[in-house]
C-alpha cells in the first residue's frame, strides 16, 4: 500500500519535472526573443533577466536608418492578397471535388498534395526568369502569385474536408425548393462551412506571412518582414540582436494569436487530414 | 449538361492557378535541366545537351557533399522530432488544466516563421552573448570553448535542433490526438493485471501509435528535405560547406552562379527523391480513406 502510494508520488513529481523541461524547451527561446526586444543594447548582451525595459527598439525599427514600415505593409498586403485570391478559388473547387465525380479527379487531388511537398526552390527558378521578363520582379502581385502555389491547394483540401462533413440532404432540400446550384452554394453551403473557410484563410495568411525563399529571390527593395530581417543580421558592427528581436516580435506575435484561433484544426490541418 | 458546365466553372480558376504556379514551373525546369544556360551570358536558354547537367551533378564534389549533408540533416531531425515528440506526448497525455495549457503552448514553435527560428537559435548560441551558450558553458565546462556554429558537426546538429524545436511539439500533438482514441479499458485492464509503465508503453501505447508513426515519419522526412530558411538565417551553409543542404546548393547554383540549366538539373534530382517519399505518403493517406 505504502509503496504504491510512494510510486504514485514519484510518478507525479517526475511528470511535473517533465512538464517543466517541455516548458523550458518550447517556451524559453520565444521568451528570450520577447525579453530582448525590450532591452537596451548593453542589456541585450548580458544573460540577465533583470533589466530596465524600453520601447526604444520598437521606435527605432519604424524609423530610419532601418525603417521596417514598408516591409510591414508589404507583408500585410501580400498575405491578405494571397488569402483574398486563394480562399474563394479554393472554396469553389473544393465544392466540386467534394460533391461531384469527374475524370482525373483523383489525379488532381493527388497533384494538390504534391504541391505541398515539392521543394520551393524548384518553383522559383522558372519564375525568376519569367518575372525578369514580365517586369514582375520586386512586385507585390508577383509574390502573391507565387504564394498561390502552396496556399490555394492547401485551402482546397482543407475546405473539401469541411464540405465532406456537411450532409448533402441539406443541399438537396434547397434544390427541391427551387434553388439553382449556384444559389445553393451561395446561400446554403458556404454559410454553413464558414468556420472552415475562416480556418483555411488563417492557414493561408500564416503561410504567406512566414514565407522566406520566394520573397528573398524575387525582391530587392520591396521586401517582406522575414526577408527584411536579413539586413539587420549582416551589419558591419555585428548583429543587432535587440532590434532584430523587436522585428521578431512583430513577425511572431500576430501568428501566435492567429494560430490560437485555429487550435482545434492545427493537427489535422497541416497533414491535410492524414492523421485523425 | 448545365451541371457539367457548372462543375467546370467551379474548378477552372483553381486549375488555372495550379497550371500556372506548379505545372508550368515544373515543366519549364525539366526542359531547362537538359539545356546549357548561364543567365549572366544569355537571357535565353542555350542548346539542349541531353543529360550533361545531370552527369555533371554526380561528378560535382559540392553537390555530392550537399546530398550527404541533406541525408544527415534528415536522419537527425526526423529521428529527434519523432522521439522527442513521443516523450512530450507521453508526459502531456493526461487531463488537467496545466496539461491543456502546455498543449496550447506546443503550437507556437511550429507556427513561428522558419526564418525567425534560424535567427532565434543563432542568437541563443552566439559565442559572446548567447544565453544557451552560457548555460552550456556553466553546466559543461569542457564544452566552454566550442564555437557552436563554427564547428561543422555542431552547426549541422544545431540546424537540426531548430527544425526539431518546431516539429517535435507538433508531432507530440499528433500523438496525443492518436492516444485519445486508445481504449481506456485496455489500459485499465492491463493496470489491474499489474503491468508496469514500461510494459504499458511497449504493449499498448506503441502499438496504438504504429500506423500514425509511419505516416508522420514520411511526412516529416519530406519536410526535412524541403527545409531551407534556417540554413540561410542561421549558418549560411557554413562553416565551409558543412550545412549546405541540397536546397541551398540549388539556390546557390541558380542565384549566385546563375547557372540555370545546372541548377534545374540539381533541383530535379531533389524532386525525384522527394517524390519517392511522397508516393509512399500518398499511399498511406489513401489507405486511410483521405481522398475519396
Amino acid at each position: 500500500m505504502n509503496s504504491s502510494r510512494l510510486r504514485k508520488v514519484v510518478g507525479e513529481v517526475a511528470n511535473k519535472l517533465g512538464m517543466l523541461c517541455i516548458l523550458l524547451f518550447v517556451g524559453f527561446p520565444i521568451l528570450w526573443v520577447v525579453l530582448t526586444a525590450f532591452k537596451y543594447h548593453k542589456d541585450a548582451r548580458s544573460a540577465s533577466f533583470l533589466f530596465t525595459p524600453t520601447l526604444q527598439n520598437f521606435v527605432s525599427i519604424f524609423n530610419p536608418p532601418y525603417d521596417f514600415t514598408p516591409y510591414l505593409w508589404n507583408s500585410l498586403i501580400i498575405s491578405i492578397g494571397t488569402v483574398a485570391i486563394a480562399v474563394p478559388l479554393a472554396a469553389l473547387a473544393a465544392y466540386a471535388f467534394s460533391r461531384f465525380h469527374f475524370r482525373f479527379k483523383n489525379a488532381i487531388m493527388i497533384l494538390l498534395i504534391a504541391t505541398q511537398f515539392i521543394a520551393p526552390v524548384v518553383i522559383v527558378i522558372p519564375f525568376f526568369t519569367l518575372y525578369s521578363r514580365l517586369g514582375l520582379m520586386d512586385s507585390r502581385i508577383g509574390l502573391i502569385i507565387l504564394y498561390l502555389s502552396f496556399s490555394m491547394p492547401f485551402a482546397v483540401w482543407m475546405i473539401k474536408g469541411f464540405i465532406d462533413a456537411l450532409p448533402i440532404e441539406i443541399e438537396e432540400a434547397a434544390q427541391v425548393d427551387g434553388c439553382t446550384p449556384f444559389m445553393v452554394l451561395r446561400h446554403v453551403t458556404f454559410p454553413l462551412i464558414m468556420p472552415g473557410i475562416i480556418t483555411s484563410a488563417i492557414f493561408a495568411f500564416i503561410g504567406a506571412w512566414n514565407e522566406f525563399l520566394f520573397a528573398m529571390v524575387t525582391t530587392t527593395t520591396n521586401k517582406t518582414l522575414t526577408v527584411g530581417m536579413m539586413i539587420l543580421a549582416y551589419q558591419l558592427e555585428g548583429v543587432q540582436w535587440e532590434t532584430m528581436s523587436a522585428v521578431g516580435v512583430i513577425v511572431m506575435i500576430p501568428i501566435f494569436i492567429l494560430s490560437l484561433t485555429i487550435r482545434d484544426h492545427f493537427v489535422n490541418g497541416i497533414t491535410m487530414g492524414a492523421v485523425k | 449538361m448545365r451541371s457539367k458546365s457548372f462543375r467546370f466553372a467551379l474548378i477552372a480558376p483553381a486549375l488555372l492557378v495550379i497550371l500556372g504556379t506548379t505545372i508550368y514551373p515544373l515543366v519549364y525546369s525539366l526542359l531547362v535541366s537538359f539545356q546549357r544556360w548561364n543567365l549572366t551570358k544569355s537571357t535565353e536558354p542555350g542548346p539542349f545537351v541531353a543529360l550533361e547537367n545531370y552527369v555533371r551533378a554526380f561528378g560535382d564534389k559540392n553537390f555530392i557533399n550537399s546530398g550527404v549533408v541533406t541525408v544527415k540533416f534528415t536522419v537527425i531531425s526526423v529521428s529527434m522530432s519523432i522521439v522527442l515528440g513521443l516523450v512530450i506526448a507521453l508526459i502531456l497525455n493526461r487531463p488537467g488544466r496545466l496539461a491543456d495549457l502546455m498543449k496550447t503552448l506546443l503550437i507556437f514553435p511550429f507556427a513561428m516563421a522558419p526564418a525567425l527560428k534560424g535567427f532565434t537559435w543563432r542568437f541563443l548560441l552566439d559565442g559572446s552573448f548567447g544565453f544557451l551558450d552560457r548555460i552550456i558553458d556553466t553546466l559543461f565546462p569542457p564544452m566552454a570553448n566550442i564555437a557552436w556554429l563554427a564547428s561543422p558537426n555542431w552547426a549541422l546538429f544545431w540546424l537540426a535542433v531548430t527544425e526539431v524545436w518546431g516539429w517535435a511539439p507538433y508531432i507530440a500533438l499528433v500523438f496525443i490526438g492518436a492516444l485519445g482514441t486508445m481504449s481506456t479499458e485496455m489500459v485499465d485492464a492491463a493496470k489491474v493485471d499489474g503491468a508496469n509503465s514500461l510494459q504499458l508503453l511497449w504493449h499498448i501505447i506503441l502499438p496504438t501509435l504504429t500506423p500514425i508513426l509511419l505516416v508522420i515519419t514520411l511526412f516529416k522526412t519530406i519536410y526535412s528535405l524541403k527545409m531551407f530558411d534556417q540554413v540561410v538565417t542561421m549558418t549560411g551553409g557554413g562553416p565551409g560547406r558543412a550545412t549546405e543542404t541540397l536546397n541551398f546548393t540549388v539556390y546557390r547554383t541558380a542565384f549566385a552562379n546563375f547557372d540555370m540549366g545546372y541548377a534545374s538539373a540539381q533541383a530535379y534530382i531533389l524532386v525525384i527523391v522527394q517524390l519517392l517519399f511522397a508516393v509512399f505518403y500518398v499511399r498511406s493517406l489513401l489507405g486511410k480513406g483521405g481522398a475519396k
